[in-house]
């Protein structure tokens, strides 16, 4: 280590920061690509359903039945029902997609409430199987919940038993999050989402430019040090995701009311490995690419998978296993169940030493990855 | 036009592309990693959610309940004895679900059996932070537990009837994907994924790259016009493209075993023709840019969102009504529809024909501004 | 640009002279259809171009500054491309570029990719490439930048067989003394027309003049001075005899030198620069130099 180690490190990193000032694209990921990704997922995209066209087929015409039409209707989900008059209409609009559940009451569906056996056919578009089985669950929680005692229009049976609702009977609660809203779900990890798209991308050109317009030699012709250069460049990629972080984690919390319940300690301390890693990342990348086209190629298809598989759009518990241990070689995976833990559940640091380590452990593997590669252009 | 002129473009660029090392890998590898990634990955059948359960009773009725719940291999209970120990399950995330079984749970249970009394009541308890996730859980959660507890009921009574059912019951079918399998959902909408994104990206970086090398600039002075100059770049392209569509419609097939319902020619054709759109929109954006890092950047700015809210993944149905409209304004979304169609519902061309005619339509729109984008400028 | 008008007599090499940056490029992209000019007309081998830009371009061969050759095909099948939207292939093809080939010393570099050919040669495949399909007007925009001296000569050489068959060509450059090679050169700074004339006119115009050294004995000065004394402008006396300047190389001043050769002395004559022509040029009209 030189005596100027310090200062070499600043002076490279206050080039880059002006570098980055003046760098149009630089700019357009680091300010539009947030306000994106806010919107979208922030307003427009969700799993939960809404807006559920559905067909109903009711040979009952009952009291009995249009109150259950009704109390599915009051669930909220779903557009007024299409009323069908056979088995052949319904079917007809689940495959033009026009409907994606149908509803099938039957015509002894009053008296099988009375009786005690009462059943209704559900038939769904498997087509788009996340929203058929969510919507099947609403109806079966209202058909559950369907209340089948004598309604008081029907006359009064005194020999008629009273109904008792089934041998278990659950209760939910869901804990951190009572209207099940998707959005701070994403909202949770669009830090995370951001910052892999900066630290990769914005990275790996920042190199591959030099290198092409030749100022990277330049720089290895002066008297510092490849450590000081990386190092010197990391800095102010360090500060913008900072700032970027921050900036997300705000303004979800401005904009949509998801302020992090945990500690803003631990979030600000776990993204430092998590930073570092996918820089790493973004290094090696740059020395995998002949071209800046090529850097931001092969960076945007990183990118893709780690926002796959990482878990950030759809939990990774729910992939098969294989899949699901190669995604926890990506950092953004253990970031995101970090920042989750912390602005969703509360979580303070003792509760995000694991993925923290896990973060350095993949710092470390992608630093070494790094000095194997870049050793003969350094050396 | 000159056909001899055309089949010269179109024969300088097959040769440069192909012999392009990156570019042509990226031309293979990326769709079939993304059907792989995308097909893979979102299967709905949920295996091994780990449920944290407080077990207060400690009878055999409740062990039995648990066996029955670990039994389907869809949860992995794991007994905690506080509840503090479960909420702290829970947070730390060890726990997706927790269930407290209360201690009357075996009394309750033949209480409710023989016709009296209220019946037992379990505790679910969800992390609602993974909102998907609890979601669908959840539907899972209460058939096991419904399904479980009737059973429990006949088999610890002897031989007494069940009294009744929960409510209503509701006998549900799924129409077209009866196991509710996600990959079939998801490799139908990954054409659309890699169409609108790799095509879009290609077209944009060679355009941008014939500009700054001043070929471009060199074609605009031979005889060739614009409009062989546009169908010397799309055409080849295109029929890469649709090679790597059929491709991927091969290894969606063999690999993942999701093969079209409907008709695969009509499949290959329509996507094709959403190639030449997309290739279209790549030639746009390179219009715009002044480098080929920037064309990058502008496509994938661009083309992510529109593929985020094209129903790719996440349902047109569920967004507010302005992402509604919007979205119909992509071609994206309309490919995507009809890609869906075909695979999953073996839709025919006459029913699909709004659709195409959308298609074909803002199609036209793009290939016109594309055109004009490659006359000179003033 | 602004209030230019220049015109380019049939089979002959105009220069378009001017700094970087002072519209050379653009008055080129004018004048082959690239650029639409705000006002004004382009008439190119009587076609105009404003109206009809492609019909001028089987007429014309264009050489960009950068110097279009496909990278990733060799230069062969650069040649089959550009051959082919021209209509030239086949038994025609062959022969033509077997021709060109040979006179421009490209026999080597056909099987070669521009990537990895030196600037020199590729700079006379692109050259080649314009020329191919015979067009009666070449427009070369900064043909030799990145070329090193000789191969700058050799360039110019070919260039000049072109005009000598009947080619009209227009040449934009920054290195003001290619000038020599032509018959024409005009001069623009910062999108203005400053000259446009003969290069022996406007030396004669803006320049001090020849400076001629003449090598004589001391004793041969004084007759020589006198012989010289009226037609030169300056007479000087200088370690190796006589220094003088004259305004141009005209008959009478050739005759004179003539004898002085004859009679034993050496001359050692210095054009006026270029460089200092067109400072003088940019000073005359008003421009900082």
């Amino acid at each position: 280590m030189s005596r100027r180690f310090w200062s070499n490190i600043a002076a490279v990193a206050w080039k880059e920061t002006q570098v980055m000032r003046h760098d149009k694209a630089f700019i357009g990921v680091v300010l539009i690509q947030p306000v994106v990704m806010l919107v979208l997922f922030g307003f427009a995209l969700s799993n939960k359903p809404a807006n559920v066209p559905w067909a109903v087929l009711d040979w009952s015409q009952s009291p009995t039945s249009r109150r259950f039409v009704q109390e599915v209707m009051a669930t909220g989900y779903f557009l007024p029902p299409r009323p069908v008059v056979g088995y052949a209409e319904g079917r007809k609009l689940l495959r033009e997609e026009k409907a994606l559940v149908f509803l099938a009451i039957p015509k002894s569906f009053r008296r099988d409430v009375e009786r005690g056996r009462p059943a209704v056919q559900l038939l769904l578009d498997g087509s788009d199987p996340l929203s058929a089985a969510r919507v099947g669950v609403y109806i079966g929680q209202v058909a559950t919940a369907f209340e089948t005692r004598a309604a008081p229009q029907d006359p009064p049976d005194s020999h008629m038993p009273v109904r008792e609702p089934g041998p278990i009977e659950t209760r939910q609660r869901f804990w951190f999050n009572p209207t099940l809203q998707d959005r701070a779900f994403f909202l949770a990890a669009l830090g995370g989402m951001l910052l892999t798209n900066l630290c990769l991308s914005a990275m790996s050109l920042g190199l591959v430019g030099e290198r092409e317009t030749g100022t990277y030699e330049q720089m290895l012709a002066l008297p510092t040090t490849a450590i000081e250069i990386v190092l010197g460049k990391l800095v102010p990629y360090v500060g913008v995701a900072y700032a970027l972080m921050l900036m997300a984690t705000i303004a979800a919390g401005a904009v949509f009311g998801l302020w992090p319940h945990g500690s803003w300690l631990a979030l600000l301390v776990v993204t430092l490995p998590f930073v570092l890693a996918s820089l790493g990342i973004g290094v090696f990348v740059s020395a995998l690419a002949r071209t800046s086209a090529q850097a931001v190629f092969i960076s945007v298809f990183f990118i893709m998978p780690s926002f796959v598989l990482s878990g950030v759009m759809y939990p990774y518990q729910f992939m098969p296993h294989g899949v699901r241990e190669i995604g926890a070689a990506f950092p953004l995976r253990w970031y995101q169940i970090a920042s989750r833990r912390i602005i969703e559940r509360g979580a303070g640091m003792a509760e995000v030493v694991v993925p923290m380590l896990a973060l350095t452990v993949l710092f470390a593997v992608v630093l070494a990855g790094v000095r194997w590669r870049m050793k003969p252009r350094l050396g | 036009m000159s056909w001899r002129r055309l089949r010269t473009l179109i024969r300088r660029e097959v040769r440069a592309t192909l012999r392009d090392p990156f570019t042509a890998t990226i031309l293979v590898v990326v769709p079939l990693g993304a059907l792989l990634v995308f097909g893979f990955v979102l299967s709905t059948s949920v295996k091994h959610l780990s449920l944290a359960v407080l077990d207060a009773n400690g009878t055999a009725a409740s062990r039995r309940l648990v066996a029955e719940l670990a039994a389907t291999g869809t949860f992995d209970p794991r007994p905690v004895s506080t509840r503090a120990e479960l909420q702290r399950a829970l947070v730390s995330g060890r726990a997706s679900v927790a269930i407290v079984v209360p201690p009357d749970f075996d009394r309750a249970l033949r209480r409710g059996a023989a016709g009296g009394g209220r019946p037992p009541e379990i505790q679910v308890l969800y992390d609602g932070g993974e909102a998907v996730l609890a979601g669908n859980a959840e539907g899972f959660l209460r058939a096991q537990l419904a399904h479980t507890g009737a059973t429990l009921a006949t088999t610890d009574l002897s031989r007494r009837p069940v009294p009744g059912q929960a409510g209503v019951d509701v006998v549900t079918r799924a129409l077209f994907n009866p196991t509710l399998d996600g990959t079939r959902f998801m490799v139908s909408g990954t054409f659309g994924f890699v169409l609108s994104f790799l095509t879009t990206l290609i077209t944009a970086v060679s355009i941008v790259n014939e500009r700054l090398a001043g070929t471009f600039e060199q074609l605009q002075v031979t005889p060739a016009t614009s409009l062989e100059i546009f169908l010397g770049k799309i055409l080849p392209l295109g029929a890469v493209f649709a090679l790597d569509v059929l491709l991927m419609a091969l290894v969606a097939g063999f690999a993942l075993g999701v093969w079209p319902q409907g008709n695969l020619l009509f499949f290959l054709v329509v996507s094709t023709f959403y190639v030449l759109v997309s290739l279209a929109l790549g030639l746009l954006f390179s219009a715009t840019s002044s480098t080929a890092a920037e064309a990058v950047q502008k496509t994938v700015v661009f083309s992510i969102p529109l593929v985020q809210l094209s129903g790719f993944a996440f349902p047109i149905r569920n967004m507010p009504a302005f992402f509604r409209w919007l979205t119909e304004l992509f071609p994206a979304t309309h490919y995507i529809r009809l890609s869906r169609a075909i695979y999953l519902r073996a839709e025919g061309p006459t029913a699909l024909l709004p659709e195409i005619g959308f298609l074909v339509l803002f199609g036209a729109v793009l290939i016109v501004l594309a055109l004009r984008s490659l006359e000179t400028r003033a | 640009m602004s209030d230019l008008s220049i015109e380019v007599m049939p089979g002959t090499i105009f220069a378009f002279l001017g700094a970087n940056g002072s519209g050379k490029s653009t008055t080129i992209r004018m004048l082959i259809g690239l650029l639409r000019p705000s006002a004004g007309t382009v008439e190119v081998d009587g076609i105009d171009v404003i109206r009809r830009p492609r019909r001028v371009r089987d007429h014309i061969g264009y050489m960009g500054q950068k110097v279009s050759l496909y990278q990733g095909l060799t230069l062969r099948e650069n040649v089959e491309f550009y051959a082919g939207l021209y209509g030239l292939a086949g038994a025609a093809l062959a022969q033509r570029w077997g021709a060109l080939c040979e006179r421009f010393a490209l026999g080597e570099a056909e099987a070669e990719k521009p990537e990895d050919l030196p600037a020199g040669i590729r700079q006379r495949a692109g050259l080649a490439l314009a020329t191919l399909h015979r067009p009666r007007v070449l427009f070369l925009d900064e043909p030799t930048a990145g070329v090193d001296v000789r191969s700058r000569g050799l360039f110019w050489e070919l260039i000049q067989d072109e005009a000598d068959a009947g080619v009209t060509v227009f040449v934009t450059t920054h290195f003001l003394e290619e000038v020599e090679y032509c018959d024409w050169a005009a001069f623009i700074d910062a999108g203005r027309l400053i000259a446009n004339a003969e290069p022996e006119e406007l030396r004669q115009r803006y320049s001090d003049g020849y400076r001629i050294e003449v090598g004589l004995p001391p004793a041969a000065r004084d007759s020589a001075a006198r012989a010289l004394g009226g037609i030169a402008g300056e007479v000087a006396a200088t370690s190796g005899g006589l220094a003088i300047r004259v305004p141009a190389l005209d008959p009478p001043v050739l005759a004179a030198l003539d004898r002085l050769v004859a009679a034993g002395a050496r001359l050692d004559i210095q054009q006026p620069q270029m460089n200092d022509v067109f400072r003088r040029l940019l000073a005359a009209s008003g421009a900082p130099a």
